[in-house]
């Protein structure tokens, strides 16, 4: 039960930071029809750079934490302005996208290794401190992480649910060309897609790294591709679909290492999990669990 | 920068350039021809050439049968993947077909029993234990072909001038291969499926079908590629087939045009360059660097160049644009 417990927990930790990487996956697919490969380094960058305004500049982690939000922000509108808007353009194809967001991955995350160096970094925060509940370990840095992403997550789900741009960003996925006569300002729409998915992609990879201890510039890519499992789980380009799917992966993941299920699996192989998940939900619902059915060829 | 100056450094390049282009032309008959993005090419890779190895090492298989066991459990591969995820959107399709060169890649890192896992140990002889390296009947026909060659070259053959010489060739058999089969009836219909499936669905052609073997044949050409892969590196690590791999065959097939395979040569050997030349970047600014920071910056060009080829020239060098319009 303890281990069911901790593993449970474990789970909603890792799946709080899917969710949230997958979120901002997804919304930029939705409106951008991009599948940002470069995502992953997102994370990366929000952890490295968290960690050098904190350590560096001796500003309080929480500045440094917001400083490393803007700083994704600030990335993901340069790539806007000097990519992805002259892609649209050109009416560039899914394979066009892939690869440039690909070719952008490359380059950040060997930037990211240039800058910050190949050895692993770590947080100035307690390790060490445990709370103990219903049996299992529940570390504090996990607490704060759950507790933050909670109210994060609130905060976006809210957000596109209530705010007029929200709402815009909604109408613009469904429907591009009757959003835009209906005098929706698309470029104020992807604007703010950017804006949430660089902010709420550093803020995962803080997370992440908080969580994990360590991390590399690896991290990012590591995470990938459970995160595009969240995303395509939830339905590719639906952002609430993505944080749903986040949690489900983060929880399934964690409990198949559980012993009682037939001895679990070695948890080197949770990634592995991930995509028999999807791919068994593929199989048998290929437009993601909360999906509209597609035309079948 | 003397390195340059040799012929074996561009004997060397040529013979990657060759084997990076064997791996291409699976795509271009996936991509060029169907239109098929599948970003898990890699995972062919590793499956024959581990396939292979393991076989002759620890099973003691014959070279030859090993090596073609290799190619078809590539096949089944891309037969998997097709069988499961070819029906999904094709974007779907992309995102699980990293997956499944992860998942490859992932479970040869983790069996270290089998694969002999991130150290690569699987070739590794063993103290006190008899255990063949599977380049062994490689290297004989490599040795018998350098008694073969010197006469006619002279000097400069060696192990990797004979490499070259058997991985161009068999990228030529397979380029005049592909290139008939895309003259086929089978590659008309599997272009109609490219730009709409209805149209040909509507015909009475099973679009799906289509897909999957064109798949299959891409996996086995692939899978081909692995058995260079691992006769010319000698030794496996699971680190030889990250997805990095499988856009170096994509900024490979753009490069020489998607939709030609006659470009493929030439764009191969531009990426072999590319990729092997930029070692050589000891020269300002790149000289402020060491070794491993250069090799950041090496994949960095290589993304850069991936970025401005995409926005720039997407039809390739020798492409067609009218072609590319996937839309």
């Amino acid at each position: 039960m303890a281990e069911f417990v901790q593993l449970l927990f474990n789970g909603l930790v890792a799946g709080s930071i899917f969710g949230i990487a997958a979120l901002g996956i997804s919304l930029v697919y939705s409106v951008l029809k991009l599948v940002n490969f470069a995502a992953g380094d997102f994370l990366t960058l929000g952890a490295f750079t968290a960690f050098y305004f904190a350590t560096s500049t001796k500003l309080p982690f929480i500045v440094a934490v917001l400083l490393s939000m803007l700083l994704g922000v600030v990335i993901s509108l340069i790539l806007e302005f000097i990519i992805w808007r002259k892609l649209r353009k050109t009416g560039a194809g899914m394979l066009a996208l892939f690869l440039v967001a690909t070719g952008v991955a490359f380059v950040l995350r060997q930037a990211i290794a240039l800058i910050f160096g190949s050895n692993s970094q770590k947080f100035d925060i307690d390790q060490i401190k445990t709370y103990e509940f219903l049996g299992a370990q529940i570390a504090q840095a996990q607490l704060v992480v759950l507790s933050c992403a909670s109210v994060a997550i609130t905060i976006i789900a809210l957000f596109i649910k209530k705010s007029t741009i929200g709402k815009n960003m909604r109408a613009y996925s469904d429907n591009p060309s009757l959003a835009s006569v209906s005098g929706i300002n698309v470029d104020r729409v992807i604007i703010a897609t950017w804006i949430i998915s660089g902010a709420f992609g550093a803020l995962a990879g803080i997370f992440q790294g908080t969580v994990q201890g360590q991390f590399t510039s690896g991290m990012g890519l590591d995470l990938l591709l459970s995160i595009l499992a969240a995303v395509v789980l939830g339905t590719i380009g639906d952002a609430y679909g993505a944080l749903i799917g986040g949690f489900v992966l983060g929880v399934v993941m964690e409990l198949s290492t559980w012993d009682a299920l037939l001895g679990g699996i070695p948890s080197t192989y949770k990634p592995v999990v991930a995509f028999a998940v999807l791919v068994i939900v593929l199989l048998f619902k290929p437009e993601g669990i909360f999906g509209v059915k597609a035309r079948k060829i | 920068m003397n390195a340059f100056m040799q012929p074996g450094f561009w004997v060397f390049i040529l013979t990657m350039s060759g084997i990076y282009g064997i791996f291409t032309l699976g795509l271009q008959i996936q991509y060029g021809v169907g239109g098929i993005l599948n970003f898990g090419h890699v995972g062919m890779m590793a499956l024959s050439s581990y396939t292979m190895a393991i076989l002759i090492i620890t099973h003691g298989v014959n070279f030859w049968i090993a090596a073609a066991i290799g190619v078809a459990v590539a096949a089944l591969g891309g037969a998997f993947l097709g069988l499961t995820t070819l029906r999904l959107r094709g974007d779907y399709f992309a995102i699980v077909s990293i997956a499944f060169s992860e998942i490859v890649r992932y479970v040869i890192y983790n069996s270290d029993g089998l694969t002999g896992g991130v150290q690569g140990s699987l070739a590794i002889p063993v103290i006190g234990e008899n255990y063949p390296s599977y380049t062994d009947t490689w290297e004989s026909i490599m040795n018998r072909s350098r008694e073969i060659l010197t006469p006619i070259f002279g000097e400069i053959v060696d192990r990797e001038f004979v490499m070259a010489i058997i991985v161009w060739t068999t990228l030529a058999i397979l380029l005049l291969f592909v290139s008939r089969i895309e003259r086929t009836s089978w590659a008309r219909v599997l272009r109609a499926t490219r730009e709409d499936d209805e149209v040909p669905a509507a015909l009475g052609k099973n679009v799906f079908r289509f897909r999957l073997q064109a798949v299959i044949i891409g996996s086995v050409i692939g899978g081909i590629a692995g058995i260079f892969w691992g006769l010319e590196s000698t030794l496996l690590s699971p680190d030889d087939f990250l997805t990095l791999v499988t856009f170096y065959g994509w900024m490979i097939l753009i490069l020489g045009g998607a939709t030609k395979v006659k470009g493929l040569p030439i764009a191969a050997i531009f990426f072999g360059i590319l990729y092997g030349g930029s070692r050589f970047f000891t020269f300002f600014p790149f000289s402020m660097l060491d070794a491993s920071e250069r090799a950041y910056v090496r994949i960095m060009i290589i993304g850069a160049v991936l970025i401005i080829l995409m926005m720039s020239r997407p039809q390739g060098i020798f492409g067609k644009r009218q072609e590319m319009v996937l839309e």
